[in-house]
């Protein structure tokens, strides 16, 4: 009887689980369009997950789109349509790609000329669904899949740069800063989580490595839900030869991987982030303390040269007590590009708000080569990847030279 | 079924006395060894898998380093199910109470991380006895259902709460003077020998509280025969409260000693919700020994899977040990047939 008991009750464990890490997705009936209303402000919907295992990111992000609102209006509003307000509906999508979908369906039916969002590509992926149906514009701050540009949707647009545009460039930047520094790079191990985010990035990064001749092998990879050591997995890098170490992992993870690193020591000449969810984060300086000391992150980034990005971040500071992340100047960013469309437009209609944000430039606070404009798919043709490393206890952007703070350090700690 | 944990149609002393948890008797030794052939077996096989000794050898040392905490963790869960007969799947939650616990004190004292133990384990123990009383009572040996939704609710409840007051944002436990040394070539961090040592330890108390003290023998007595410990004078009420207080005590001192090894978040008791499960049925159930056993093993698997079979889920050649062991052996490992 005990054993049943036990064996039943691990089942719902595991079925609990399983619910935890995926989300259905279920079209939605008729879509009620409300998109457009002609008088009181501008709604734009934001989408984010404000409570779960991501609240800290999502809060972020609402709160970036939340001023990028204020500085609108405190700029005057919507000039072309006589000073009209703009007004933020928010909507926590909990993280669930269906409460994703729900929100937005909420979001449009009040009246929303635009959504932005989401976080997780996988909500992402539902939301341009229904934002599709409705015919109305969806600009993505942070969704890294590149997936869903391939349905051929008029009406998703994306500032971030994608997964294969980071992994890219983690390969380009490495070649040419391994080389600079005298240490071309041979042999890259790559260690990574299992589930999409993390094998996307190691295959992205393993095709343009090996264009550019460079081995990547072993390939590592583990689940981030249930590893709480890695050490073995490092000892499995040492025995390799690689002389670089590329991780794609999580916030929890990655910091165990650091610290594996420090213990295990092997002979590496470099750590290297690919959109890694921790190397580029002040947190992550603090809770690695001297093994988080010269790891390179490529990823997204808020552009930290720019006044204005400084400025911004400041008053974040200020009124949150706490640094504002680049997901949260990506909101900010997104933001801005659908009042641009608006104001571009001078109509509510969400149809000629389309074609104008399609065809905008909007000056970014996040790095870029140049202002946010979109290619046919939707997806930013001016994002860029920089290369960050952890100096001195902080996060400083090193690589491409003019993105530069401080120059790349090509070395790591625990060898001179 | 169970060492102290089967509700035992025979007279209560002499079957108290043959179900001795973990009683090292010759049959118990006998498939120790068997276990420790297959085990050796499978790091021979690793070895030609891998090619290295080295990764083999730090696998080996990491795995029996994890599963002493596993199996510490799993303590507390096996005594709960042994005597209570309650699938707790609030442990986990628990955990993560005393970690947070922990957290708080270091943050707010600037004491040691294991000093925290002075905190987290009596109020674990006091937590314990006010879930038990205040939720649990009525339903030793009720209908699953009851167990396992009012446990599984209590869970969310905790998480939820600890999200609510502490945010999502991971947090640290530094422990200062942390060193690590080399054993052979494989590298042993000073945090996660401690965790060892301490699982051991702490084992060690258990199984002599059990055996040796008046308490013991009632809850052993309790176990096995609920109605005969009721004719002779023992508190069955108390001793079911305090012995659910002391399985969650046990999760308070797993907590302390894991906090500096991982984050921590109010979601992490999942991540060993399920390896605490799966130990305490292979070392079988109710047995505190086993329990440590069953943890080493698991860790050791969990590590040669990665090895094995690199890109998998390592729950994957958990679960298949567990069921083997399942089919083989449903009284587990260690435990003996009902």
């Amino acid at each position: 009887m005990s054993a049943r008991k036990l064996a039943a009750g691990l089942g719902a464990c595991a079925v609990l689980l399983a619910a935890a890490g995926c989300g259905g997705s279920a079209p939605s009936g008729a879509a009620g369009v409300a998109a457009g209303r002609d008088e009181g402000p501008v709604k734009i919907g934001a989408l984010h997950p404000v409570s779960g295992a991501n609240a800290v990111d999502g809060q972020q992000m609402r709160r970036g789109a939340r001023m990028a609102v204020e500085a609108i209006n405190a700029a005057g509003g919507i000039r072309s349509l006589g000073g009209r307000k703009v007004e933020l509906e928010t909507g926590d999508t909990q993280g669930k790609a269906e409460v994703g979908q729900s929100e937005a369906q909420r979001l449009i039916s009040a009246g929303a000329v635009g959504l932005v969002g989401t976080y997780q590509s996988a909500v992402s992926t539902n939301v341009a669904v229904v934002a599709e149906r409705n015919r109305v514009p969806f600009v993505m701050d942070v969704t890294a899949s590149d997936a869903i540009f391939s349905h051929g949707y008029r009406y998703a647009f994306r500032v971030q740069p994608g997964s294969a545009a980071i992994a890219g460039a983690a390969a380009r930047y490495l070649k040419e800063v391994s080389e600079r520094a005298g240490k071309p790079v041979r042999k890259v191990a790559f260690l990574h989580e299992q589930t999409d985010f993390g094998s996307g990035a190691a295959e992205a990064f393993t095709a343009a490595a090996e264009r550019l001749g460079i081995e990547v092998g072993p390939d590592i990879s583990y689940d981030a839900l249930t590893v709480s050591d890695l050490t073995a997995q490092i000892t499995q890098v040492k025995a390799s030869g690689a002389d670089v170490l590329a991780v794609a992992g999580y916030y929890r993870d990655s910091l165990l991987a650091a610290k594996a690193v420090a213990a295990v020591k092997p002979a590496l000449n470099a750590i290297w982030g690919v959109s890694n969810g921790a190397y580029d984060q002040p947190k992550f300086v603090t809770d690695g303390g001297a093994a988080a000391e010269r790891i390179f992150s490529t990823n997204y980034h808020f552009d930290a040269q720019s006044p204005q990005t400084r400025a911004l971040r400041a008053d974040y500071q200020r009124r949150y007590g706490a640094p504002m992340r680049t997901g949260a100047v990506l909101a900010y960013d997104a933001v801005q590009v659908i009042a641009r469309g608006v104001e571009r437009a001078g109509t509510t209609d969400a149809e000629k708000v389309r074609d104008a944000i399609a065809s905008s430039k909007v000056e970014p606070l996040t790095v870029g080569t140049g202002p946010i404009s979109f290619a046919p798919n939707g997806d930013n043709r001016d994002a860029l990847p920089v290369l960050m490393q952890v100096q001195g206890g902080g996060v400083k952007q090193v690589y491409p030279p003019e993105k530069a703070e401080s120059q790349p350090n090509y070395s790591v700690t625990w060898r001179s | 079924m169970s060492d102290i944990g089967t509700k035992a149609q025979s007279p209560p002393t002499p079957a108290v006395r043959r179900r001795l948890p973990g009683g090292a008797t010759a049959s118990v030794l006998k498939r120790a060894a068997v276990t420790g052939g297959l085990v050796a077996a499978a790091i021979a096989v690793a070895l030609i898998k891998s090619g290295s000794g080295l990764v083999v050898w730090q696998s080996v040392v990491t795995g029996l380093l994890m599963g002493g905490l596993y199996g510490l963790i799993a303590m507390g869960l096996t005594l709960i199910f042994g005597v209570l007969d309650i699938v707790n799947f609030a442990h986990g939650a628990l955990l993560a109470i005393a970690m947070f616990i922990a957290f708080g004190v270091v943050q707010g004292t600037g004491l040691h991380p294991y000093l925290t133990l002075l905190v987290a384990v009596p109020a674990l123990f006091l937590i314990g006895a006010a879930v038990h009383r205040g939720l649990l009572g009525g339903t030793g040996g009720a209908s699953l259902e009851n167990q396992l939704l009012i446990t599984l609710g209590l869970s969310l409840l905790l998480e939820n709460g600890l999200l609510m007051f502490f945010g999502a944002e991971p947090k640290n436990v530094a422990l200062p003077g942390d060193f690590q040394f080399s054993l052979f070539g494989a590298v042993v961090p000073g945090a996660r020998l401690y965790a060892f040592l301490g699982a051991v330890l702490i084992g060690a108390a258990l199984y002599w509280m059990l055996r040796r003290t008046r308490f013991g023998t009632a809850i052993r007595a309790v176990a096995a025969n609920r109605p005969g410990a009721e004719l002779v004078g023992v508190n069955v009420r108390r001793v079911h409260t305090l012995t659910f207080a002391i399985g969650t005590a046990c999760a308070g001192a797993a907590a302390v000693l894991a906090a500096p090894l991982v984050t921590v978040t109010p979601t992490l008791g999942e991540q060993f919700n399920i390896t605490a499960f799966v130990v305490v049925v292979l070392g079988g159930m109710g047995n505190v020994a086993g329990a440590l056993a069953g943890g080493l093993l698991i860790g050791l698997v969990e590590q040669l899977t990665t090895i094995y079979m690199g890109g998998q889920s390592s729950l994957l050649g958990v679960f298949a040990v567990f069921l083997v062991v399942l089919f083989l052996r449903p009284q587990g490992l260690f435990g003996r047939r009902a």
